[in-house]
């Protein structure tokens, strides 16, 4: 383990770098506890004199912000929250599944040419607006529109690209010679790459489904347009939290905001360890 | 109601000759089935209670017995509004009286505003039938007409009468044209009259030190502003950025500043285009709104280049500024105490101000930006309770009941409103502010309520921030936006723009008219 002296320059620069990445989740989980006074006051409160948790009460009952004079906020936040777990989890999973499958193939069993990268992640060379009318007259012509199989279908084509991609480039470092022992012991292509191959890239699973479920749990164009009345999401929840009374509910928006980072923080916690060893897998190369 | 006629005819007439009481005329109004609102409005009117029921309690009768018989053949019982996000609170109050009543469910669905004509955009392509109700700005109409998603609603308005076009109920003109008709045709009903206007602190108007500083040195009193040139002098006097007081909020910031300066173009009489389509705001008048724009841009709150239109409210109403330009709703934010603390009861409200024309008179101009109002949608299962429900919330006695509900957008946009306003539209605007929004409005020029409008709207708002920004100098931002608009208009194409814009500009205040041409445009 190498290991280097923690010099004043250094800290100062880690330090730094620590000040800017959390300055934005210190300000949003400082604004989640502001009464609606101090949301957006001047000169700025950086934390509130008398936090509160009307903002985290109203996701769940619109009228808890009344008590500040603010009304206007119609809907709780339960389905979005349940919209958008359903959504991202399921997607994620499909995405993975499927995404495992052809980067074992495109690895172990295809002759690629130079094309073949640029096909796969051609579906991601357009901005999603570019590519979202289609989908919306596809999907009405399918009768998917507004549905949860619709939502999660396009969830899977935009983030395959990814998914296989990431997990080819963990399989590619794997050597060969591991399942080749796998199947000279009797085992099947198919058990052999269950058994050994999936295992042996697990780190790089854990880091693949972490950033794919990113992808999904954010997504904020695709859930808006291809949404009516019975699909909702989390993203597009919070472009809602606009009221006559209030304008913008900042802090109602900072308290949903919070909710959605907490499975992606205890998640990146619960799997540290698999996330280190599959974001360095490979790293020397054979 | 039908049946009732003669008793109800009988009752009015007893009531206008003095023979009863006003307890009296509401109890037998209520026991013939006429509802409190309407009882209470035509009470109040001083047109007399005949003349007054069968004007403004017409609209709302004739759209409920519409609504029922429609909704007793409905198959689907249920009507699914697309509204943007804040403004259901003027709805809400009606959705028990719907469900009761007609066995009807008022769905609401909230997007965020600027994607409600992306909505109905997407609406005419999917065709999903997910809408019966859909509420755009008027800005809307012409794309959603063109592309067939809304109803063109004239025949159902020739039917019904919604009393849009009555001189003591209707919609104030000329916002009943411009806001509510696409090419002449009505495509929409308006629910709520959007207009900037400008708010003043009336504790720094009634200041004797000030008012004696401010004489002294410019030579007039100090009141609100009634022209630009005014209102530079006033804001140059009020601002005091040591105590974070700032002469006035005016929006510096994307999406906002083309309304700043749209006003400015028109108060010097002139339009967007010439009749040809040519754009005229590349021309004196233009130039010389931008360089009034960028004077003023050091008598303005700090946070003008980011102001959204709940964030300018909130900062007026902590008392950071002299001077709002904002809509009606901004003049309900800073009357409130819990979102107006500094402000309460210390507004005094005016028209735009006007600007002096070459042959040196004054043209008062307003702009009436925003403005939602309620489409028909071609795929809803209900098209006419559709329709019912549009009149019904629009109709001279309903709409003044929906109007003061906080936690919705609408404001007041029937003459009704503005000079026989109920008790409780009187304590959300007070009578003064009511009397400035009819003044103003009477004198109100249209956004770019065109086919292409948005682009119109996007092309300009970003040359005109660009300016104000430093980006571009003033003659370079007006010829970017001048090449823009002339594309636009070649895309679209010019003919289809320039019937559009002629029935727009057809019903205008005569002075803008005659100012600008366009009385002459035919």
């Amino acid at each position: 383990m190498l290991s280097r002296p923690l010099t004043l320059p250094l800290a100062i620069v880690l330090g730094l770098a620590l000040v800017v990445t959390l300055f934005p989740v210190f300000w949003i989980v400082m604004t989640a506890i502001k009464p609606p006074t101090d949301w957006n006051a001047t000169p700025a409160i950086w934390i509130p004199e008398q936090p509160t948790l009307v903002n985290f009460r109203t996701l769940f009952d619109p009228d808890a912000i009344r008590e500040y004079g603010v009304g206007g906020v119609s809907q709780p936040a339960t389905a979005s929250v349940l919209g958008s777990i359903f959504a991202s989890v399921i997607a994620t999973f499909f995405s993975i599944l499927i995404g495992l499958f052809s980067a074992i193939g495109l690895s172990r069993y295809s002759t690629m040419t130079k094309a073949t990268p640029l096909v796969i992640l051609s579906g991601r060379m357009f901005p999603p607006a570019a590519i979202a009318v289609p989908f919306v007259i596809i999907f009405s012509v399918t009768n998917v529109i507004d549905t949860y199989s619709g939502l999660i279908a396009i969830y899977v084509a935009v983030t395959l690209p990814f998914s296989t991609w990431m997990l080819k480039s963990f399989i590619d470092d794997l050597p060969r010679e591991i399942e080749e022992a796998a199947m000279l012991d009797g085992r099947s292509r198919l058990m052999a790459h269950l058994t050994v191959t999936i295992p042996l890239v697990r780190g790089g699973l854990f880091a693949t489904t972490m950033f794919i479920f990113i992808l999904n749990w954010s997504e904020f164009m695709f859930a808006l347009v291809l949404s009516y009345t019975n699909v909702t999401t989390i993203p597009v929840q919070l472009a809602k939290y606009v009221t006559a009374t209030a304008g913008t509910l900042y802090g109602v928006q900072a308290a949903l905001a919070v909710l959605a980072m907490l499975p992606l923080v205890v998640g990146g916690f619960m799997i540290q360890s698999h996330l280190a060893r599959g974001m360095t897998f490979g790293a020397v190369k054979r | 109601m039908q049946k009732n006629k003669e008793q109800i005819e009988s009752t009015l007439d007893g009531f206008d000759a003095g023979q009863m009481s006003r307890r009296g005329f509401l109890q037998r109004m209520s026991a013939l089935g006429v509802s409190a609102m309407v009882a209470n409005t035509v009470m109040l009117s001083p047109l007399g209670a005949r003349k007054a029921f069968a004007a403004i309690g017409g609209a709302e009768e004739r759209a409920w017995a519409l609504a029922k018989e429609a909704a007793a053949k409905a198959t689907k019982k249920s009507l699914t509004l697309l509204i943007p996000t804040g403004s259901i609170g003027n709805m809400t109050p009606y959705v028990d009286k719907w469900k009761s009543e007609l066995g009807i469910d008022l769905i609401f669905i909230e997007e965020p505003d600027e994607v409600v004509h992306t909505k109905g955009m997407q609406e005419a392509v999917a065709k999903t039938g997910s809408y019966d109700v859909m509420m755009p700005t008027a800005m809307s109409y012409p794309d959603w007409i063109d592309s067939g998603v809304i109803y063109d609603l004239t025949d159902w308005v020739e039917k019904h009468d919604p009393e849009i076009f009555n001189p003591d109920y209707g919609v104030v003109f000329p916002a009943n044209h411009h806001a509510q008709l696409y090419n002449g045709r009505v495509a929409g009903l308006l629910n709520d009259g959007d207009q900037i206007t400008l708010l003043c602190r009336s504790d720094y108007i009634e200041n004797s030190d000030k008012a004696k500083a401010f004489s002294d040195k410019f030579g007039y009193a100090l009141s609100t502003p009634k022209t630009w040139s005014e209102y530079h002098d006033i804001a140059s006097f009020m601002h005091d950025p040591a105590n974070n007081f700032y002469g006035s909020l005016e929006y510096r910031s994307r999406y906002y500043v083309k309304w700043m300066f749209m006003q400015r173009l028109i108060s010097k009489g002139r339009l967007y285009f010439d009749n040809e389509m040519n754009p005229t705001f590349n021309s004196e008048e233009g130039l010389a709104a931008l360089e009034d724009m960028l004077k003023m841009n050091e008598f303005l709150h700090p946070d003008a280049f980011s102001f959204t239109w709940s964030s300018n409210y909130n900062a007026f109403g902590r008392g950071e500024g002299f001077m709002n330009i904002c809509w009606p709703s901004g003049f309900k934010y800073s009357k409130a105490p819990s979102t107006g603390p500094a402000t309460s009861g210390k507004i005094a409200a005016t028209v735009m101000p006007a600007d002096k024309l070459k042959d040196g008179t004054l043209l008062y101009a307003g702009m009436f930006c925003w403005g939602y109002g309620y489409a028909v949608s071609k795929y809803s299962a209900n098209p006419e309770l559709a329709y019912a429900y549009a009149q019904w919330m629009t109709s001279p006695t309903i709409s003044m009941d929906a109007i003061p509900y906080l936690g919705g957008y609408s404001d007041p946009y029937r003459v009704n409103h503005m000079k026989q306003p109920s008790e409780r539209m009187l304590d959300t605007y007070t009578a003064p502010y009511l009397d400035t929004l009819y003044n103003n409005m009477v004198n109100t020029v249209p956004d770019f309520c065109l086919p292409g409008g948005f682009e119109y709207q996007d092309a300009l708002d970003k040359e005109i921030h660009a300016c104000m920004t430093g980006e571009k100098k003033p003659q370079q931002a007006l010829d970017d936006a001048s090449r823009s608009f002339e594309r636009i208009t070649r895309r679209v194409g010019k003919e289809k723009v320039q019937k559009s814009w002629l029935a727009l500009t057809k019903n205008l205040a005569e002075p803008i008219k005659k100012a600008s041409g366009a009385d002459k445009w035919g």
